[in-house]
């Protein structure tokens, strides 16, 4: 190279020698001259936006010093009164929308622009504020706080995002004084292709972009948890952490634990609440469920309702109920693993990471974990499991290891697809797209092309159609479950229904040319697809021609006509005398499932009991997906149920209730009680509930909504209007 | 192909084919082509069309999204099935547009906001036909000027009913043009002859004796500006022309691509053999379509008759020509601005320097000059130095070509020469204010040049006068806007600092903060309120925009309010102290 050209300019009555190219803003900061700026940084290309470092080289206008090439004899002024009065002119302009004290300010005392107001002892800005913010705030990210009304458009976040990331996530959008930082195609930052590095917060000089503290917790610590808080530095150095941003680690310091395990602890258990997810660093672990494998089942002779009876626990070799999932050999857990019914345990190792679910959606813990050697893990809250998920190396190993370990057994696991063949799968192997969304987002929209199928492998769908008056839920689906095929399998190729994100999902998509080949190749997997389709189709075409006709009334309001079936008592023949109650306890060990209070509607009193709600919340959120529905539209606790309660405090009715058992001798656990849970299952093995059999005064009923209130509304079937257009129904559905 | 990496990503637009950028370097080349294709399909651009575009060229998605937004003219949503957009600025607004708009609004009163909308939209360059309104659905999109209530609103309820929008004519030229060198004779002379001889330096030298400047206001020495180009020594260079004219009350581009396209395509090809560009483009707002197809016409006949393209007329010179319709926006016709559209960028001006005769487009060097100068450029080459220079009077040189517009009996384009006065133009070509009117002011060129007091009619039309003290306005792009009696001035004032807000393209702080705080001001002088603080103020915001800002937009927008406060105080007290505006256009109090 050959030598660099010096050039010698005069800054400030100060003559100074620069190599040539040198900034004017660099030849005076070198020498001991500072100029203010808000929109340039060292370590990104400048662009001379904000205007704050103009000087004057005694051209017509001034210039900006960060981005103009120092030149041989120029003479700057950095700060007479007139650059000095059109700098605070600025910095006053910027302060009268600035939302003073803004985030930064707050946080930690340190927003450029109010700073700069200060030293300018720039006052009440003149100026009018800003009457509409063109942006709304965003807290759509886990871990970034978007307030656009700090906003000055310095373009740091973007060069940040950018230049030094290689994100390409943040840009420019608008124009003039509504222009704004946008991320993508202007999505919630939470919905975008941000990975939170944490580097646009880092380079922002206001409160625009800052770190959200997450739950406002931090994890516990001390020796009673051998748990130690981690060094940003340390993370840094494990290949999980690579490309994270050691700003974001030091922001958020405490919000990973590095814990040790002895052989034999316990990590966590099953049915557990949580809101961690862990890193295996070292070492091995079991990962199990240890409550037995079965169900409720109330025993008794069927003339005995008034005895005593009790309760057992029974797996479904024992007692076989109608349409249970039996084919299905796979219990799936919040692991990179699935377990075998018959045998569920399974192995984890270094570089595996559990309890996303747990982590991600606040679910209770699907499967207890016990250190099979002494264990190293690394336990995060939310915020850095986010980072870590979205970090591209790290994402690429979790997609790796799905490819490898878990799609096979995802695949077998779910009963339909039990033919496909060990090369397809090797085939398909390389060929799925492991795709994220965030709670609300859109998976695939009624009506559009199908273009591929989906297997749900983390979190919950919510899969709706629409109607005139709204959107109708038609079911939630969890780990295991997969959508899509109608729309792959049917003439038209169009979605019949929209699926969307209830809360993190993963899901694994195959697309259409694989999916027509998996088709044709295996007739039995098209087969065993097709029923399902079909119903799919049929429980949908009866549920809404159940809905064509429904009384309209106030009484929808209170969500009973999203009843499949209800107990009502007939409040003129009901004495009150509690024969319901008692003979519900009495045939389930003296747990009641029915309260007899609840709505009321002229006569009626609608107990409290399993409404079979046709948007069944108590399907949301089973950590081992043991709750689902039958056809039949009732509820259904599958064996595998881990007693975490969650359903229980979902249904909205409180009609689902826990049973407490002795935990069976030889059980895995370490409890000396396991629970499962159970709803009202209309005794299904007797003739007739108990609680209406038990009744001497014939009051209690067990009805069907439409029919029954289409009844006594008029004493005959009420011409009803669609259940979506009734009103209320609009505004209970939004 | 749209492959990339193992997943296959489908982009098939049905039945829009995408554009390829010209290479991987310049991936948004063409991306303005790409957007309008999907909004003639769809009517507005879906995102995932957005990312469609952003995959076939290698872009992100923010990229293609940043760009999109960035141009009033595409539509991130659906919009209405009809659009009514009113001009509001200077002229039209002087002839009555506010009117206009909300008789339209009542005559469509009941339609639903998916049927039509009405909105204000930025100068439509129909100064001479104020007031002027753009009528778009989804596959048209026309200008209408010298128009009524009535006619909009029948034209856009049969355009409901599914009836296409009534079609416009070009202009037709209502005097002979002296300077058209080529009146019964053939055209291109002077390009034939250059080639045969090849005296590139003596281009530079005439066009420097006949001191022409860069008409599109800024006035740089037009000889010059190619001289630079043609001495550096990259072999990527190129010619560009700036036909985006978009300043209220500026028509003239318009005429003379109208009229004269001739002169405006040998300019830039004379203008490509002496620099050594061997591409131009001729940069023209999408609102000009008739001119647009005038020079389309003149670029394809020059391809046929080989004074286009490769060896040409048989030399072993080559020169391509085409034209890039702007997206659309005041701020394209900042030159670096318009550098930045032609890549298919968000049209921000740069930090200049460089500028562009170094590093233009694609960073090239590039000769970047008005309509007008490249025409005037063929006129002194093929009349002589002489002839130009003895056209002007009272020692200003030259021709020029001038709007003239607002409250005059006969608005339009008019050839005259240069130290012709004001009072002149407007009272003897313009044909003096409308029927019962007196004139209060003008403005010489546009918002830019402030607004100056009938008194100063006597003005001769010469640069240097009109850019130096006392008067400290400019020539500019001869933009004449004539204000009546019957007219505010701190409106007017307003109304200009109002364009230029509309217009900012946010890039810096002062233009884009600034111009909204000025409008905030100014509304509420017209309101009757003045903060004690608030004329101190103005003082400092109008040294900070002129002073900091980027480009010329941002440091002219003090301008109008400068040319107020100066000549027009007396209508801001009576405003501000008396709570009354002597025109009775603002509305002081009401409450």
């Amino acid at each position: 190279m050959a030598p660099t050209k010096e050039i010698t300019l005069t800054i400030d009555e100060q003559k100074v020698t620069v190599p040539a190219g040198t900034t004017i803003f660099d030849a005076a900061r070198i020498n001991g001259i500072p100029i203010p700026t808000l929109c340039h940084q060292q370590n990104e290309t400048p662009v001379g936006v904000c205007r704050v470092c103009v000087v004057d080289v005694g051209a017509r206008v001034y210039t900006a010093a960060c981005i103009r090439e120092a030149e041989n004899n120029m003479v700057v002024k950095t700060s007479s009164d007139k650059v000095k009065a059109a700098r605070k002119t600025l910095v006053e302009l910027l302060m009268a929308d600035h939302p003073s004290p803004c985030a930064r300010e707050q946080q930690s005392n340190d927003c450029e622009l109010e700073a700069l107001a200060k030293n300018y002892s720039v006052g009440t800005p003149r100026f009018a504020k800003r009457l509409t913010p063109s942006h709304l705030k965003d807290e759509s990210s886990l871990s970034i706080m978007v307030d656009h009304s700090a906003c000055i458009l310095c373009d740091r976040c973007i060069r940040g995002c950018s230049e030094i990331r290689h994100n390409f996530v943040i840009a420019r959008q608008g124009k003039g004084y509504a222009a704004a930082i946008s991320f993508d195609a202007d999505l919630p930052m939470g919905s975008s292709s941000c990975v939170s590095c944490g580097e646009c917060m880092v380079s922002c000089p206001t409160g625009a972009l800052t770190n959200k503290k997450v739950l406002g917790q931090k994890l516990e610590q001390g020796a009673a948890l051998s748990g130690l808080s981690v060094e940003a530095q340390e993370l840094l150095e494990l290949p999980v952490f690579k490309g994270v941003s050691g700003t974001f680690l030091e922001l958020n310091k405490g919000a990973v634990v590095k814990r040790t395990y002895r052989k034999g602890e316990v990590i966590c258990r099953e049915g557990d609440y949580g809101s961690t997810a862990f890193y295996l660093v070292e070492g091995t672990v079991d990962i199990f469920i240890s409550t037995p494998r079965a169900h409720v089942d109330t025993e008794g002779s069927q003339d005995g309702f008034l005895s005593k009876l009790a309760s057992k626990l029974k797996p479904r070799k024992e007692h076989q109920r109608e349409e249970e999932n039996t084919a299905r050999k796979f219990i799936f857990i919040d692991a990179p693993v699935d377990l075998e019914y018959d045998h569920p345990v399974a192995k984890l190792h270094a570089g595996d990471l559990f309890g996303e679910m747990t982590c991600m959606n606040f679910y209770p813990r699907s499967a207890t974990v016990v250190a099979s050697e002494d264990v190293v893990c690394l336990e995060m809250l939310r915020n850095v499991l986010d980072v870590l998920q979205k970090n591209k190396t790290f994402r690429a190993k979790l997609d790796a290891d799905y490819r490898v370990r878990a799609l096979e057994t995802h695949l077998k696991s779910v009963p339909v697809f039990t033919s496909l063949t060990q090369d397809f799968i090797d085939h398909l192997r390389d060929r799925v797209e492991l795709q994220r969304f965030a709670p609300g987002q859109v998976i695939c929209r009624q009506g559009d092309p199908a273009d591929s199928f989906y297997l749900v492998r983390i979190g919950f769908i919510k899969v709706s159609e629409d109607h005139p008056g709204g959107e109708l839920v038609l079911s939630y689906l969890a780990r295991g479950n997969y959508f899509g095929e109608i729309g792959l399998l049917s003439d038209e190729g169009r979605r019949t229904a929209t699926c969307a994100a209830l809360d993190h999902v993963e899901v694994v998509k195959i697309h259409r040319e694989d999916f027509r080949e998996m088709v044709g190749r295996f007739p039995q997997v098209r087969a065993s697809l097709e029923a399902v389709a079909r119903e799919r189709i049929e429980e949908n075409r009866s549920r809404m021609h159940n809905l064509q006709s429904v009384p309209v009334d106030d009484f929808l309001k209170q969500g009973l006509m999203d009843a499949q079936s209800l107990l009502v008592l007939d409040l003129d023949r009901c004495t009150r005398c509690d024969q319901c109650v008692k003979a519900c306890a009495d045939a389930h060990d003296g747990i009641t499932r029915l309260i007899r209070d609840g709505l009321r509607f002229e006569n009626y009193l609608v107990a409290t009991s399993c409404r079979q709600c046709r948007d069944p919340l108590c399907m949301v959120g089973c950590p081992v997906g043991s709750i689902r529905r039958r056809n039949s539209l009732e509820v259904i606790i599958e064996d595998w149920c881990v007693g975490c309660g969650l359903c229980a405090n979902n249904c909205p009715y409180g009609n689902i209730n826990l049973h407490e058992f002795p935990a069976p001798a030889g059980s895995t656990g370490h409890k000396a009680t396991v629970k499962k849970a159970t709803s009202c299952n209309l005794c299904y093995d007797h003739p007739e509930p108990s609680c209406v059999y038990a009744c001497p005064h014939d009051a209690a009923h067990r009805i069907n909504p439409p029919e029954f209130f289409g009844k006594i509304l008029g004493g005959k079937q009420v011409e009803g209007i669609p259940y979506s257009m009734a009103p209320g129904m609009m505004d209970r559905r939004k | 192909m749209f492959l990339r990496g193992s997943k296959v990503i489908p982009v098939a637009i049905p039945g829009t084919s995408l554009a390829q950028p010209s290479s991987a370097a310049h991936n948004t080349d063409g991306i303005f082509e790409d957007l309008k294709a999907i909004q003639r399909e769809f009517g507005y651009l879906p995102v995932d069309k957005l990312q469609a575009i952003a995959d076939a060229r290698s872009m992100h998605v923010r990229e293609v999204y940043a760009v999109a937004s960035f141009y009033p003219h595409f539509h991130l949503t659906a919009p209405a099935r009809v659009n009514i957009r009113v001009c509001t600025d200077m002229s039209c607004h002087l002839r009555g547009a506010n009117v206009l708009k909300r008789q339209v609004q009542d005559r469509l009163y009941g339609y639903s906001g998916t049927d039509c909308s009405i909105r204000e939209i930025s100068c439509l360059g129909r100064c001479d036909g104020a007031p002027a309104v753009l009528i778009s659905s989804k596959t048209e999109e026309q200008i209408y000027d010298n128009i009524t209530s009535d006619r909009i609103a029948d034209a856009v309820v049969r355009n409901l009913s599914g009836e296409p929008l009534p079609h416009t004519r070009p202009e037709r030229l209502r005097q002979e043009l002296h300077s058209d060198p080529y009146v019964g004779t053939p055209k291109y002379r002077v390009l034939y002859s250059l080639v045969q001889t090849g005296d590139f330096a003596g281009v530079i030298t005439q066009l420097k004796a006949s001191a022409l400047r860069g008409m599109g206001g800024a006035g740089f020495p037009t000889g010059n500006k190619w001289e630079i180009v043609r001495n550096c020594t990259d072999n990527e260079k190129y010619v560009v022309c700036n036909a985006d004219e978009s300043e209220p009350g500026t028509i003239k581009d318009r005429f003379i691509m109208q009229h004269l396209p001739h002169l405006l395509v040998e300019g830039m090809i004379i203008c490509g053999l002496v620099t050594g560009a061997k591409k131009g483009i001729l940069y023209i707002r999408h609102e000009y379509e008739h001119p647009q197809d005038a020079c389309q016409d003149e670029i394809d006949a020059c391809y046929k008759d080989g004074l286009l393209g490769k060896n040409i007329l048989g030399s072993d010179l080559d020169f391509d020509l085409s034209i890039f319709v702007s997206p659309g926006g005041y701020i394209c016709g900042e030159e670096t601005a318009l550098i930045e559209a032609i890549e298919g960028k968000r049209s921000e001006p740069r930090n200049k320097p460089p500028f562009p005769v170094y590093q233009g487009l694609w960073h090239k060097p590039t000769a970047l000059n008005n309509v007008e100068t490249f025409a005037l450029a063929t006129v002194i080459l093929a009349r002589g130095v002489d002839w130009f220079k003895n056209y002007g009077r009272k020692g200003s040189p030259g021709i020029k070509f001038v709007g003239i517009s607002g409250e005059v009996r006969n608005p339009g384009v008019f050839e005259v020469p240069m130290g012709i006065t004001y009072d002149e133009l407007i009272n003897g070509y313009a044909g003096g204010p409308l029927p019962g009117k007196t004139i209060k002011a003008f403005a010489p060129s546009g918002p830019s040049s402030g607004y100056l007091p009938a008194s100063m009619l006597n003005l001769p039309l010469d640069w240097d006068t009109m850019s130096k003290p006392p008067v400290s306005s400019m020539v500019g792009s001869g933009a004449i806007v004539v204000c009546s009696n019957e007219a505010c001035m701190l409106d007017m004032a307003l109304n200009a600092v109002k364009f230029y807000r509309n217009e900012s393209c946010g890039k810096c702080v002062p233009c884009r903060v600034g111009s909204q705080k000025l409008v905030d001001m100014l509304t509420s002088w017209t309101q009757g309120k003045q903060n004690p603080t608030d004329l101190q103020a103005l003082e400092e915001l109008n040294q900070a925009l002129s002073l900091t800002s980027i480009c010329g937009l941002g440091q002219i927008v003090p301008a109008p309010i400068q040319s107020v406060m100066r000549h027009f105080r007396d209508e801001i007290d009576a405003h501000v102290k008396d709570k009354e505006c002597p025109a009775g256009v603002c509305r002081i109090g009401g409450s």
